[in-house]
């Protein structure tokens, strides 16, 4: 190695130290501004001495009032809601989407491009005012108001085809050859779909099932729109918001905090286990969507 | 323009490709639109034609067919169970019982109520005795409109339906005529779940998204037509009915149709300018700052890879009804923001974020400030994935010709990353334009725009199209008619950018390229 | 004989009329009530105690649901079938109700019964036209000034212009929700004795607005008004919960005194609202002061209606508002409570009674006022100058007309309006109404052939009938100058000549 190679290879050294000193400073000022809200959040769900909004931080006063209060008003119920249709989309809306995009993938028939096409202009329509005519849909088969979560289940998951971009992605970059071959050994269009192609689709399998679960929780448009007037049949987004109404907000801000933390532990626990195959069902989809 | 020869379109540089490309696309625009009606022209030619083939075909079928398939004509399903296909046949007669009797007990009353959406409205009656009003309510013309839009699909099927039983007969007829067996019952379901397996398989996501999608769309474009609102709300007051195209001539007239100081058409302009504006910057700084964090974690020699991703990934587990609203209450007047820069002297007196309509600059890019908080983490993990995907090869051999790291990154990185995420930054964009909740949730539109504010409810700067329509259907006279034409609109111009960018990107457009 | 048998027979139906009155409410009834969350345990025990106590035999199985005030109009709008059959609301949310048929007619008792007891404005405030919809329920709903004694020095708090000061030189907010709701906005010009009064129908809908923010008072309010919100230290906000985050003074109402009381304790102070002075003149800023009620949804069946209409009353009562008071510190409308010491010596109901004299009663405000009137502060701040200050309020005033626009059919025909005579029904635009009042309908003519306007039937009229015939729906083009007087009785037919504007009576 001649001196001048070492140098240079000196300099590439310190140059990328110092490259990535910097980029870790960066990523720590980045990393606080993305906590700042979280944890005054968190920090607000502990403060015990006022119960509105205040202009400060830090609790004077700590102490876990706030939760236990939490589970004296209708809270548990609006929670058990949104879990519910948490857990009903996640299944259901999986199984659809799957459907859907394993179709569109998979086979190729006379209506498939009529299809993709069809959907997406109907994707282009602004869904706002649907609600309208969903909440009478909803209210004919008497799925509004106490009802309203199987309502709501049936309309997150209704739609729920349109979404297929991502899977649809993902399942285009597993070989065609895998089917044919199973098609000469005899094998049902059914028995592919169980047998092959799932056993592969682990990530896009678990991704489709974190979108559709984290989707619930943070509703709040809509299911306030068909659980109007009842507080058995809201969900944690409606409820914890209406606390923030001006008779309210004076005794509740601190609970919604609290209520807001709850809300967030069961995703951000999803999160943090299955992160990687999100990141893989949603690269492998990119990639061909 | 003229077109250019392959060789000489290589030839360009990248800014003129891509000049050329839009020049072609514009000069293309009246031919394209030329192009557009003779195919409506040539289709409709083709549809009559093709309808004209069907009734020769019905008409045929009848007049050679044997007398199972002429019953068949009646009696849905006949022909099937006659020849043994029980399974088909039932389904083909059930279908059929429940048309009809669908149409008689209700399917005529919508039906016939449809061109007038109701002639009764409710009506009063005061009860001496018991000191108390009642009220009768009779026609609903919500449910005639929803309904009846219904029933036409439901006819539209049975034709359908009807339509298959007819050729099965005769297909059956030729199977038998030829000494070959019909398919049983068994070998049907087995092609459920084989070769019609497709079929299987859309049948209930596509019924979903008929009614929960495809109808309410259906509604809604059908009440732009009508004076639905909140003093006509069909049932409890007056009945609405057909205006025919009154709403549009309110929304895109320009001579002061609002009634305030600006037209509508003025404001949807406006609204439209900042939401196209909003819908980039919201779309391209995510995209590169997220992708700029990505490499970042992703660098050789950076620790806690695993941490720093947890750490931002944290905001997206919080519903955005939270995170936002706090975020919102960051940047008030008295909030902590605020707080911090006086305290640090930065400014001497609070910066109305959000609230100050001499500044409504402030307020926008404040906006998409907060936007990049809510964004970067999702780009973040979309693009750690992809970035690893790139081969590494190309970034060895770029290092042996001795190319800097924003070299690597324009010449590998960006032109990979671009292609492979093309079709999600359109879809991207467009759902930035109908992004409610960073809006609703953060400034609900203000500071208000004075000007643009009407007697349909106040508009404000950061308003977009779809915040705009909420705020229309949820305001003091609801007028559902007018927010009808605003969703209609921003439909037109969603497809309008589709189009352009489809035909500038050619490889969105073929998806087997991708394979 | 004849006349023997008609006694006998009223004798019966009177009979069966009283026996059937009372027996036939008894039952049990399933209904829904909305109230504010804080209200909702002590509406179900007031709903327990009209079961024990009523002597109709009614018994309700009420489902109470917390829905706050604000919230109530909105959701019963979406969809009436589905709302509460009694619901809690605040004043400016009625015309909307009235106008989605979201409330149902009191009947002439009931009617009765609200006059007798409650006061003056609250009755205004729930009646629309001649018709009365709901059952006033707080006089309470108006606002006034918190502000945190250990910055304020009480000598201060009369005058806008110290306040300011004073806010300014602690580095404290000013909250005032001037950009977020008209209903406080209007203070300012209330306070130079502008007014804003809107006529309605029976059936909600607005007929016309007598308004003059935009005049030279208007021109004084919105000076006043630039003063404030040129600070910087205003703070468009009513919550006292800004007490927390750096704010000296407040203006809210009763709900917020507990909440007020809890963060400053003994340093908060509660008064009416101040003075601002524009060219050596003092103003006292006004206010809105309005009414919570209670409504009943159109009930299908008679019984079931009457009896929610008994509920209603009970809870709308002079027991239930006081116990309400006591409860919730919610001030009363029902005369008899509001004489009652306890609420004569509420701080926050006195700071309201301070304001009172410079308050306006908020009766019936078209919906869409709100949007329009808010944008007045925007247009202020922006305003540089003078001019620019009236150019936000000519702006105010034209939006404020495009709410009356009318369609070139209405503009350009003619209609006849005049004095109606109730008993032979001229003038009548709906027979089944008996409470039209003089000069308010329009009856539409149609033109002829000719090209001369006739009504489109004869009407009988009295000698002494007043009439006359204008265009648009407005007076700048009526004929007679004077009115057209009916000299003999007769069925006649009215016409118009648009060429020569004479009218005259064709007989039928």
């Amino acid at each position: 190695m001649s001196e001048a190679t070492a140098k240079r290879h000196m300099g590439l050294k310190t140059s990328r130290a110092i490259s990535n000193t910097a980029i870790h400073v960066l990523l720590i000022v980045i990393s606080i501004i993305w906590l700042i809200p979280f944890v005054c959040i968190v920090l607000q769900s502990f403060r015990v001495e006022n119960t509105g909004p205040v202009g400060y931080v830090m609790p004077k006063v700590w102490g876990t009032d706030n939760y236990v209060k939490l589970f004296q008003t209708d809270f548990p119920r609006w929670y058990t809601n949104t879990f519910i249709a948490a857990l009903a989309t996640a299944v259901l809306q999986t199984i659809i989407v799957l459907c859907m995009s394993y179709t569109l993938s998979r086979f190729r028939f006379k209506m498939r491009q009529p299809l993709m096409r069809f959907m997406l202009i109907l994707g282009m329509f602004p869904g706002m005012l649907s609600m309208i005519i969903l909440y009478r849909v909803l209210k004919d088969l008497g799925l509004t108001q106490a009802n309203a979560v199987p309502g709501l289940i049936l309309v997150y998951v209704a739609s729920s085809g349109m979404g297929y971009y991502v899977s649809k992605g993902f399942f285009d970059t597993i070989p065609m050859s895998l089917d044919e071959a199973a098609r000469v050994d005899g094998a049902t269009r059914a028995k592919i779909l169980y047998k092959i192609i799932l056993p592969l689709s682990k990530p896009i399998v678990i991704y489709t099932v974190l979108t559709a679960f984290m989707g619930p929780w943070g509703d709040y448009v809509f299911a306030r729109y068909i659980a109007f007037g009842t507080s058995a049949g809201k969900n944690v987004a409606v409820g914890l918001y209406d606390w923030l109404n001006k008779d309210q907000i004076s005794n509740c801000y601190t609970m919604f905090c609290a209520g807001g933390v709850l809300v967030a532990l069961p995703v951000t626990i999803l999160f943090l286990f299955l992160q990687k195959y999100y990141v893989e069902g949603v690269t492998g989809g990119a990639v061909k969507g | 323009m003229t077109q250019l020869s392959d060789l000489e379109f290589l030839k360009l540089s990248k800014g003129q490709k891509f000049g050329y490309r839009l020049g072609r696309f514009f000069t293309g625009i009246p031919k394209a639109i030329g192009n557009f009606f003779l195919k409506i022209g040539n289709g409709l030619k083709k549809a009559g034609s093709a309808i004209g083939r069907e009734f020769a075909d019905i008409v045929n079928t009848f007049i050679h067919g044997d007398w199972k398939t002429k019953l068949s004509f009646f009696i849905m399903g006949f022909g099937c169970l006659a020849r043994g296909q029980i399974l088909r046949g039932l389904l083909f007669l059930l279908f059929e019982i429940v048309f009809i009797s669908y149409m008689i007990l209700s399917g005529g009353y919508w039906l016939s109520m449809l061109p007038s959406l109701g002639k009764v409205g409710p009506s009063e009656e005061y009860n001496e005795v018991l000191d108390a009003y009642t009220t009768t309510y009779h026609d609903n013309s919500f449910q005639i409109l929803l309904y009846g839009v219904l029933t036409i699909f439901f006819i539209i099927a049975f034709i359908y339906t009807w339509r298959v039983n007819v050729k099965q007969n005769k297909m059956a007829e030729k199977i038998l005529a030829s000494g070959k067996k019909l398919k049983s019952g068994k070998d049907d379901l087995r092609s459920v779940v084989d070769d019609q397996f497709h079929k299987t398989l859309l049948a209930l996501p596509v019924t979903g998204i008929f009614i929960f999608t495809v109808l309410p769309i259906l509604f809604m474009i059908l009440v732009a037509f009508t004076n639905y609102d909140g003093t006509h709300n069909g049932y409890t007051n007056s009945l609405f009915t057909w205006v025919g195209l009154d709403n549009f001539n309110t929304m895109l007239s320009w001579s002061g149709g609002s009634g305030g100081t600006q037209s509508y058409a003025a404001t949807f302009g406006e609204v439209l300018i900042w939401t196209l504006i909003w819908a980039f910057f919201a779309t391209f700084t995510n995209y590169f700052l997220g992708m700029f964090v990505a490499m970042a974690i992703n660098k050789k020699g950076i620790k806690f890879k695993k941490g720093w991703r947890t750490i931002l990934v944290l905001t997206i587990a919080i519903p955005q009804f939270i995170s936002l609203l706090y975020v919102s209450k960051m940047f008030a007047k008295n909030g902590i923001i605020n707080g911090f820069l006086l305290d640090m002297g930065w400014i001497t007196q609070a910066i109305d974020f959000f609230g100050d309509a001499s500044r409504p600059w402030l307020a926008r890019v404040t906006v998409i400030l907060i936007n990049i908080w809510i964004g970067i983490p999702y780009l973040m993990l979309i693009t750690t994935g992809i970035l690893m995907n790139i081969p590494a090869d190309l970034y060895e051999s770029a290092k042996i010709d001795g190319a800097s790291g924003w070299q690597q990154y324009r010449k590998i990185t960006l032109p990979y990353m671009l292609f492979v995420t093309g079709p999600y930054l359109l879809t991207s964009f467009t759902g930035n334009m109908n992004n409610f909740n960073v809006i609703y949730l953060l400034t609900a539109g203000a500071p208000t725009n004075a000007a643009a504010s009407s007697a349909s409810g106040s508009v404000g700067y950061t308003d977009l199209l779809i915040t705009w329509l909420f705020k229309i259907t949820m305001g003091a006279e609801s007028k559902y008619y007018l927010a009808s034409v605003i969703g209609i609109l921003v439909f037109v111009v969603v497809a309008l950018i589709s189009l352009i960018v489809y035909n500038l990107l050619p490889s969105i457009k073929n998806e087997e390229d991708f394979r | 004989m004849k006349k023997f048998l008609a006694i006998v027979m009223a004798a019966i139906m009177v009979l069966s009329v009283c026996l059937t009155a009372t027996a036939e409410l008894a039952g049990e009834y399933d209904i829904t009530i909305w109230a504010a969350e804080n209200a909702v345990d002590l509406t179900k025990k007031q709903v327990e105690d009209f079961n024990a106590t009523n002597t109709d035999g009614i018994k309700f199985n009420a489902t109470v649901e917390p829905v706050s005030e604000s919230e109530a109009a909105t959701q019963m709008i979406t969809d009436v079938e589905a709302g509460a059959d009694i619901f809690s609301f605040a004043s400016d949310q009625f015309a909307r109700l009235v106008q989605a048929g979201a409330l149902a007619k009191l009947g002439a008792k009931a009617v009765e019964f609200v006059t007798a007891n409650n006061v003056g404005g609250s009755i205004a405030a729930v009646t629309s036209g001649d018709t009365m919809y709901a059952y006033p329920m707080t006089a309470d709903n108006g606002y006034f000034m918190f502000y945190d004694k250990s910055i304020i020095p009480e000598e201060d708090a009369n005058s806008l212009e110290k306040l300011i000061a004073d806010c300014e030189a602690n580095q404290k907010f000013f909250a005032f929700d001037l950009q977020g709701s008209a209903w406080y906005l209007a203070s300012f010009f209330f306070g130079t004795g502008c007014h804003s009064v809107w006529q309605t129908a029976d059936d909600g809908t607005f007929i016309s607005v007598d308004d003059t923010f935009d005049s030279d008072k208007g021109l004084i309010a919105a000076k006043g008004l630039k003063k404030l919100v040129d600070s910087p230290f205003f703070l468009s906000s009513a919550s006292v919960n800004e007490f927390n985050s750096g704010a000296a003074v407040v203006v809210s109402g009763v709900w917020d005194y507990e909440a007020a009381k809890g963060i400053l304790g003994d340093n908060l102070g509660a008064k009416d609202l101040p003075s601002f002075e524009v060219d050596g003149t003092e103003y006292h800023l006004g206010s809105y002061n309005g009414y919570k009620m209670m409504g009943v949804k159109p009930q299908v069946d008679a019984v079931k209606g009457a009896a929610i209409h008994k509920l209603a009353q009970y809870l709308t009562g002079d027991k239930c508002q006081m116990e309400r008071f006591e409860a919730l510190s919610w001030g009363p409308s029902n005369l008899a409570d509001q004489a009652s010491e306890a609420v004569q010596s509420n701080p926050a109901l006195v700071a309201l009674a301070a304001q009172d004299p410079y308050a306006t009663v908020l009766s019936q405000v078209h919906g869409s006022w709100w949007d329009i009137a808010k944008v007045i502060t925007e247009d202020v701040k922006a305003a540089t100058d003078e001019a620019g200050l009236q150019a936000a309020l000519d702006n105010y005033q034209e939006k404020l007309a495009s709410l009356f626009t009318l369609s070139d059919d209405v503009k350009n025909g003619w209609t006849i309006i005049g004095t109606c005579n109730l008993d032979d029904g001229f003038f009548f635009t709906d027979y089944s109404n008996e409470t039209r009042s003089n000069w308010t309908d329009d009856i539409p003519m149609v033109k002829g052939e000719d090209g001369i306007w006739k009504s489109e039937k004869a009407w009988p009229m009295e000698a002494g009938v007043e009439f006359k015939v204008r265009q648009g729906l407005s007076w700048d083009n009526a004929f007679p100058a004077d009115n057209f007087k009916v000299e003999e009785a007769g069925t006649y037919f009215v016409t118009f000549d648009e060429a020569t504007g004479t009218v005259a009576l064709v007989a039928e």
